[in-house]
């Protein structure tokens, strides 16, 4: 087995192939950081309502909460092939990645709106009422009295769950996105030895998740202090 | 577009689908606890234990958090057979879940364990109470407090995770939705059928451990 590995090593590592792997590591980082954004932007307003007590929002408040139960526990895999039958009849020429990106979005929705949504409940009430005493509107009770003291609660779970997302874009290659996982399974099929392909996708993805997972852990240690 | 959907294609095939929901179960049941045995000595070792073991479990952990299941698992079935260990999709799904599951259980059971105050143990041991007693009374109050809700929600994560089990040819809940919806050629209806079968699925594990925790342990657990 090693000596298939060390026989394989140069021209595993040649230029072409490190072009290849590192372009998958760029579309594996897209992916989750375009399905962060938007997961983020829609985690965020799906909170918001959820929050707000208005009656005319009673309907979105519903909807949300539906949203956010199901998407939560429904397997990422399911949600790509349920994503995947409905955008391909209605969107013909949809490429796989775009699905692929659509299904991370909605998950991160998911799960990011109910990291937001702790956040916004660690502000105490009575804060909140204390605001609306002082006659700000609600925009100027979320801005100028919520979030700056919510987001020292949303960032530190927020990064793990990035992490988490960064490792779920890897059933994505069972669409034929060509991610590293993808890129993996291609250069073990071009005869390199098994080890070796995986092997070297696993540290990829090391590389892409442990600095943020430091920096998450970081972040813990340093806001739960002050 | 004039497309009809045809449930009753999926209806049909209920029982084989409602059957593979129960494999997904045993997927995770079996994990969990073989997981569960993995973290007790990960999280002792982060607390307790020396340099050397310190290093070793926390080495372990960010390896596994940092990684998809997806690719350690490929190693296993894929990669083993080089070192001549032949395992069967199964197995290598288990072996590679559990491994997962000891490393995030670790992190969950390490917080239970530092919850603990010395200083709680040594006011019991003071009021003469035995170490049946101090467990009962002192310890697993504070571990249940803290590692429920978690212990509960990881399970759920664990029932959705077997889903992967499906790449390997292992016929669980996801698994047997692509084997019906290759048959019957109505993908989109069986894989929303299976969606809310994950959905009632999850919602009826953690309703049910909520109960529990609630009876046995007097922890407020949120199902939603």
């Amino acid at each position: 087995m090693f000596d298939q590995i060390t026989e394989q090593l140069p021209l595993f590592f040649s230029y072409h192939n490190l072009v290849f792997i590192l372009q998958a590591a760029g579309r594996t980082l897209s992916m989750t950081i375009i399905g962060c954004s938007v997961g983020f932007f829609f985690g965020f307003i799906i909170a918001v309502i959820r929050q707000s007590s208005s009656r005319p929002l009673l309907i979105f408040r519903l909807l949300s909460i539906v949203y956010v139960e199901t998407f939560r526990r429904i397997p990422f895999l399911v949600i790509l092939f349920i994503v995947l039958f409905v955008i391909e009849p209605l969107m013909p020429g949809t490429s796989l990645f775009g699905i692929a990106t659509v299904s991370v979005c909605l998950l991160s929705t998911a799960f990011l709106s109910e990291v937001i949504r702790s956040g916004l409940e660690s502000v105490p009430a009575q804060q909140i009422e204390g605001a609306r005493a002082l006659n700000f509107s609600a925009l100027q009770t979320l801005v100028m009295v919520v979030l700056p003291q919510s987001w020292k609660v949303i960032i530190p779970p927020a990064a793990a769950f990035i992490v988490m997302f960064i490792k779920d874009t890897s059933l994505a290659s069972q669409l034929g996105v060509i991610e590293l996982t993808f890129a993996g399974k291609m250069l073990v099929n071009r005869g390199f030895s098994s080890v070796l392909g995986f092997g070297v996708v696993l540290i990829c993805y090391f590389a892409l998740s442990y600095p943020l997972s430091r920096f998450a852990a970081y972040l813990e240690r340093r806001l739960a202090s002050s | 577009m004039d497309y009809t959907f045809q449930f009753t294609e999926v209806f049909k095939e209920l029982p084989y689908l409602l059957g593979g929901a129960l494999v997904s179960l045993q997927i995770a049941f079996i994990t969990f606890w073989a997981g569960a045995f993995i973290g007790i000595f990960g999280a002792v070792a982060k607390v307790y234990g020396q340099r050397v073991s310190k290093r070793i479990a926390s080495s372990y952990v960010t390896f596994f958090t940092n990684t998809p299941a997806l690719v350690q698992i490929f190693l296993l079935y894929y990669a083993l057979p080089d070192a001549g260990v032949l395992l069967s999709s199964m197995s290598a799904v288990l072996i590679g879940l559990t491994l997962n599951a000891g490393a995030y259980l670790t992190e969950i059971l390490r917080a239970g364990v530092i919850s603990v105050r010395r200083s709680e143990m040594e006011a019991a041991t003071a009021l003469g109470m035995s170490r049946l007693q101090i467990l009962r009374h002192v310890m697993l109050p504070h571990i249940a407090k803290t590692i429920y809700a978690p212990l509960s929600n990881f399970f759920v994560w664990l029932v959705l995770g077997s889903s992967l089990a499906a790449l390997f040819g292992v016929e669980e809940l996801t698994g047997r939705a692509i084997n019906v919806s290759t048959a019957n050629l109505r993908s989109s209806e069986t894989f929303t059928v299976v969606a809310a079968i994950y959905v009632i699925l999850t919602i009826l594990a953690s309703s049910s451990l909520a109960l529990v925790g609630r009876l046995a342990f007097r922890v407020k657990a949120k199902v939603f």
